[in-house]
Order: structure tokens, then C-alpha cells, then sequence
């Protein structure tokens, strides 16, 4: 058990002169469950190989507990990691793949034995002990892999996207295993997905990465109702809340034919004469014709208690898409227009230009 | 990131369940299966059973080489060259070359090939040694030139008083080296042959192990540095499982050049055998007999006992592999 810190950590890769991780800064609580997200290529993968040392640190530091690992090899970290497509060692069964570390590490024959018993019955492998990994289920090897970490009771847990070679099904099941056990082990964790549900799912706390550049570390909560700038409020939440530039008007915001009210100490902090509205689509509710922005709907999706209208509509001359919560009961046809207005304080508003959070 | 370690095929389940349909037999599938089967198994009956056949059948006759005559002499061959000290000893070299050389070789290839894989910084990616690719061709090169023209080069090298071996010995200071002969003296002269044979396929094995190696995924190594594997461990418990097959492969290539080696000894040594035949080999034996002496039958005779030894090595290579739990080796 021991925090993890990410100090200034840079990693840049020969013959590249943009970092892939540029100057990360992250504390990680003892015990705590750290999601790291963002979209392909954004460095979150790096950074959790950085933490492994499987990937070298060319400035800052990187500390677990009060110890600096910059320069420490892999095998002294005390760390254990699964990987995405599992790396289990395919000549050995399932209790020498899960016993590997401890055999190295010198452990007595009976413990060895008895703690690779205990962490399959906790994952439930017991009757496939004596398999190769090649006799196994996917869910099975996945879990196998699992249990190559907790046996090693190490500091700090490393999983780099582990469900994604799950199906759906059992990817949900093993997203909700997988949270309860470590948190019932009480192992620090430092997950990286670009799942967003994942994310949002699993973590006490989510960073979220862009270009190598760390966007916003917040609780899932946090993240969804106040996100820090554009890419953060685009990236979280399903479907994508809808991000509009309108004009600013005399007391807030031009929303299609209403105005939306906006402090002006808030729109001050705005460069430009235009500000970016974002609202998520179940925050978006239907009104009068005449009112708010006129939507054309394309595609109407009804799943049951709610329907989502995905649909477009046109500001200024130039088209955008837009995804409306509505009631499931009286969803509009497809090829309907409907007029929608987003609920009073439900309403995020970025900068134009930064893309940055404006008020709060 | 890596190749992805799953992959397996499956479906083999499926078809053999369906029943089976017999399939019409068209022109097109007969012409296929006689060209592209016949033509080939024929050719191969002609030129490579047929005369095993024929040796096989020789070995029980008198036969002298150059004369349509000959006889029948049942064993008594066999019982011959069992008996003849000479042959016995170019046995005993054969056997002595085939426990050295194919070891020798194969444990140097895949230091060397570890090294320049894997053999990097214990930390950051997984990765060999500084200018590994440089090591990678030049250690090749033996195996570019002839083994005919190895050992005339290594005869030189070996000579008492104008060598490059006994003169770098001498500015060294081993003056004690002064004309000693390598190749000359009974004690020296196996050695320095093996030397010769396994200098000359060190860097072939080394690129063969080196492609066996780039093909194990490379998540597996990070599994195991992170589980705490140093080097040692690392190559002991990952590398040589996952490449035992091309090991295997190995192991009998080598075991066959052993068991033959006639090229490099015949050029080693210009006075047939060595000295005290402590360098003779089978081969070189089957030869004198069959080409000055003029005893085919003979000679055919020690031809089929190399094959038989040759066919017995491979299995006894297969065997191992197979006891030692390979064959379950395939990618999860």
C-alpha cells in the first residue's frame, strides 16, 4: 500500500520533439482507484508504463510511497501490472503463471502454493489450476491475469485496459469484480481505459488526458457537472453533451429565439464576442415552437423510459448536430422538428478561444 | 504496444463434425494433383529413395565399384567395419563431435542472440544491447564463405610457424606457443577442429534464434520483469521455452553436420585422419574405402550405419523435446 506521485514526469520519444507525456503532476492517495482516460494517443498508456518502468522518465520524477523509482528497474518496484492482452506466459499452467514472482522472489514451496490457492479461490480459477493459458476462455485468461497481481500483494496495482478484449457482456461483470476487489484489498490502482462508462464506473478519482497534457483529475461526479474546459465536457458523458459557439446578447447568451441568462462578471472573463455553450442532451427540454433552437430530428432512438433525438440544426449559416433527451413515451417522428431550450443552471460555458471553463 | 498474444484458430471442431461429402473428381483437381503431386513423387522416388534402396542393397554385397560383378556376402560387411579398429575410431570422433559441436554451438548462438534482443537496460522498453544490428552481420559472415574454403583459411591460421594464431600467441609474449601444431598434435588437433566447425555456424544460429526471439510477444517480457525476473531467469524461463522448437530444429542440423563433417576435416588436414587419426570421421573413412581401396560394398556398408546414426540422433532430438513437455508450446 503507498501513494504514488507523478512529478513533472516527461516522457519524450527519440526523434519526436512533442512529448507523448508532458510534464504530468498527479498525487495518488494510498488505497485510491485512479482512472487514467482519454482518447487514443493521448499518453495515458505511456504514463502508466512510466509508473512500471517499462518506459524511461526523460525529466521529473515519479515516487511510490516517499521512494523515488525514476531509475528503479521494473523488479524492484514492488509493483504488479496486467496487461491488455493478459501476457500470460503460455508454457506454464495457471499456478505457475499466478506463482512466477513469488518463485522468483524465493518464496517456500507451501506458501507459494497456498497463496495461489487463496487468490483462485478469490477469482474463482480453483478447477483450472493445472490448464495452460491456451485452455482457457477469455474471461478465464483475463481473470488468470488478475490473479498474477494479487498474489504478489504488491504496492501498487498497474492495469492497462484489461477488459478491452472482454465482450460486452462480461465486461460489465468483470468492470464491477474488479472495483470491489481492489478496493476490498485496499491496493492503491492505476487503471487506464478509453472507455469513458469504464472510467466513470470504476474510479474514485479520473484524469483525463489529451496530447499527452493532463485536462482535469476530478471525481467521475466532478467531472460530469463541472468539466474543466471543452475537451473534458466533450469526452465524458454518452452520448456527447452538445457544444454550440453562440453569440453573447444583452444579459447571456443568443439560445436560438431565447436568451439564456448569464451573469456578466462571468461573461466578461469571454475573448471574444462569442462563447462556447455546452449542455447535455438530457438538459435540453423540449419547448413551444417559436422558443429556443429549432432542431431538425434525423434519427430518433427509443430505449424505453427516455428516446434521444439525435438531430441538426442550423446557427448562422453553418450546420450542427445536436442530441436531445426527450420523453420516451412521445418521442418525435423522425424528419419532426422539435424546439428545445436547455434548463435553467444546467448549463456549462467555455471560453471561445481557450476552450477553458468560464465561471462556475 | 505489442502484437496481441490471442489468436487461436478455431473451427477444426465444426468440420469434422459436418459428414462428409465425397467430392467429384473433375479434370481440373486430377491435373492438379498430377502435377503438383505426381511429378514430384516420382522425381523423388527416382532420385533420392531409389538409391537409398540400392545403397541398402549394396552393403550386403562384394562389390568392388568398377565392375558389373558382384556377390552376395549376406552381413558379413557389417560384421567387417564393427571389427575394424579404424572405423571404430572414426565412430568414436563422430560421436565425440556430435555431443561437442551441437551444444557448443547452439548455447553460444543463443547467448549471443539474447544479448542482442533482450539483452538491453533492465529498465525502460525491452530492448538489446547498443549496436546490436552491427553484431548481427558481422557475426553472420562465416557463414557466407564455403566450408571448403574455412577450413584451407583455419589450416593456415592453425600453421606452427608462419600462423596467425601461434604469431598473435608469440607478440602476446607466449613465447611457449613458438611453432606448436594445432592441428599436429593428437591432443590439440579435435579441438581445434571443433573450434572451426562451430566458429563457422555460431552466426548462422544466432540469426535463426534471433528471429525465434523477435517473434515471442514482447508483453511477455515486461510480465516477467515486472513478476522480477533478471536476465538469467528471463531467458531460462521465458525465451528457451517459447523458442524449443527452432532449438530443436537446431539441435538436429547441427547433429548432422557433426555426424559428417567430412569437408572440414578433409581441408583441416591434408594427411587424412590427423595425427593418430584422432581427427578421422566416418565419412572421410567411407571414402579411402570406397574410392582407394575399391571396396563399394564396404563403403556402403558404413554409408547405411551413418544414415541409421543420423536417423537415430533426430529421433533420440524429438524424444527429449517431447518428454521435456514440448508440443504443448503453441501462442495462447
Amino acid at each position: 500500500m503507498a501513494t504514488v506521485t507523478y512529478d513533472n514526469a516527461t516522457r519524450l520519444y527519440p526523434g519526436t520533439n512533442k512529448p507523448a507525456v508532458d510534464k504530468l503532476n498527479i498525487q495518488i492517495e494510498d488505497g485510491e482507484f485512479l482512472v487514467l482516460v482519454g482518447p487514443s494517443g493521448c499518453g495515458k498508456s505511456t504514463s502508466l508504463r512510466m509508473l512500471a518502468g517499462l518506459e524511461d522518465v526523460n525529466s521529473g520524477r515519479i515516487l511510490i510511497g516517499d521512494r523515488d523509482v525514476t531509475d528503479v528497474p521494473p523488479k524492484d518496484r514492488d509493483i504488479a501490472m496486467v496487461f491488455q492482452n493478459y501476457a500470460l506466459y503460455p508454457h506454464m499452467s495457471v499456478a505457475d503463471n499466478m506463482g512466477f514472482a513469488l518463485k522468483i522472489a524465493g518464496v517456500p514451496k507451501e506458501e507459494r502454493l497456498a497463496r495461489v490457492r487463496e487468490a483462485a479461490k478469490l477469482l474463482d480459477l480453483e478447477q483450472y489450476l493445472d490448464r495452460k493459458p491456451k485452455a482457457l476462455s477469455g474471461g478465464q485468461r483475463q481473470r488468470v491475469a488478475m490473479g498474477r497481481a494479487i498474489v504478489r500483494n504488491p504496492q501498487v496495482f498497474l492495469m492497462d485496459e484489461p477488459l478491452s478484449n472482454l465482450d460486452a457482456k462480461l465486461r460489465v461483470q468483470t468492470r464491477t469484480q474488479i472495483a470491489s476487489l481492489t478496493r476490498r484489498l485496499g491496493v492503491t490502482t492505476v487503471y487506464v481505459t478509453h472507455d469513458q462508462t469504464e472510467a466513470m464506473t470504476m474510479g474514485d478519482r479520473v484524469a483525463v488526458l489529451k496530447d499527452g497534457l493532463l485536462q482535469q483529475i476530478d471525481t467521475p461526479r466532478k467531472l460530469y457537472d463541472r468539466p474543466a474546459n471543452v475537451f473534458v465536457a466533450g469526452f465524458i458523458g454518452s452520448p456527447a453533451m452538445n457544444l454550440l459557439e453562440l453569440p453573447e446578447a444583452d444579459g447571456g447568451v443568443k439560445f436560438g429565439g431565447t436568451i439564456y441568462p448569464v451573469a456578466r462578471e462571468v461573461l466578461a472573463e469571454a475573448h471574444g464576442s462569442t462563447v462556447t455553450l455546452g449542455v447535455r442532451p438530457e438538459d435540453l427540454e423540449t419547448v413551444a415552437a417559436g422558443e429556443g433552437l429549432q432542431v431538425e430530428a434525423d434519427v430518433v432512438e427509443e430505449l424505453g423510459a427516455d428516446a434521444y433525438v439525435y438531430g441538426h440544426t442550423t446557427l448562422d449559416g453553418k450546420e450542427h448536430t445536436i442530441v436531445a433527451r426527450v420523453d420516451g413515451r412521445r418521442p418525435p417522428m423522425k424528419g419532426d422538428t422539435i424546439w428545445v431550450r436547455p434548463q435553467q443552471g444546467h448549463v456549462h460555458l467555455f471560453d471561445t478561444k481557450t476552450g477553458e471553463r468560464l465561471g462556475d | 504496444m505489442t502484437q496481441p498474444v490471442s489468436g487461436t484458430t478455431k473451427g477444426g471442431g465444426q468440420a469434422a463434425a459436418a459428414p462428409r461429402r465425397r467430392k467429384k473428381l473433375t479434370w481440373d483437381k486430377v491435373s492438379f494433383m498430377l502435377v503438383f503431386l505426381g511429378v514430384p513423387f516420382v522425381l523423388y522416388i527416382i532420385f533420392v529413395i531409389s538409391p537409398f534402396i540400392q545403397a541398402f542393397i549394396y552393403s550386403f554385397t562384394n562389390w568392388s565399384g568398377f565392375s558389373p560383378k558382384y556377390d552376395f556376402v549376406g552381413l558379413s560387411n557389417y560384421v567387417r567395419i564393427f571389427q575394424d579398429n579404424l572405423f571404430l575410431k572414426a565412430l568414436g570422433n563422430n560421436i565425440l563431435l556430435l555431443v561437442v559441436v551441437p551444444l557448443v554451438t547452439i548455447v553460444l548462438s543463443l547467448a549471443l542472440a539474447v544479448v542482442v534482443t533482450v539483452g538491453g537496460s533492465s529498465k525502460g522498453q525491452v530492448k538489446g544491447l547498443k549496436g546490436s544490428g552491427f553484431y548481427r552481420v558481422v557475426s553472420f559472415f562465416p557463414y557466407t564463405i564455403p566450408a571448403i574454403a574455412i577450413g584451407i583459411m583455419w589450416g593456415q591460421i592453425y600453421d606452427p610457424s608462419n600462423g596467425l594464431l601461434n604469431g598473435l600467441l608469440r607478440a602476446v609474449g607466449l613465447s611457449g606457443f613458438k611453432d606448436y601444431p594445432w592441428l599436429g598434435d593428437s591432443r590439440t588437433a579435435m579441438l581445434a577442429s571443433m573450434f572451426v566447425i562451430i566458429w563457422g555456424f555460431v552466426g548462422f544460429y544466432m540469426v535463426l534464434f534471433i528471429a525465434g526471439i523477435k517473434g515471442i510477444p514482447a508483453e511477455l517480457y515486461e510480465a516477467a520483469r515486472i513478476d522480477g525476473a533478471g536476465r538469467l531467469r528471463t531467458a531460462m524461463n521465458i525465451t528457451i521455452p517459447m523458442i524449443r522448437d527452432n532449438i530443436q530444429t537446431a539441435y538436429v542440423y547441427l547433429g548432422i553436420v557433426a555426424l559428417d563433417a567430412f569437408v572440414y576435416m578433409a581441408a583441416l588436414f591434408p594427411n587424412a585422419g590427423g595425427p593418430e587419426n584422432s581427427t578421422l570421421v566416418m565419412a572421410q573413412q567411407l571414402f579411402f574405402t570406397a574410392f582407394q581401396r575399391g571396396q563399394f560394398g564396404v563403403a556402403t556398408a558404413m554409408g547405411v550405419v551413418m544414415a541409421v546414426a543420423t536417423l537415430g540422433f533426430s529421433g533420440l532430438v524429438f524424444l527429449v523435446n517431447r518428454l521435456t513437455g514440448g508440443k504443448d508450446q503453441e501462442l495462447v
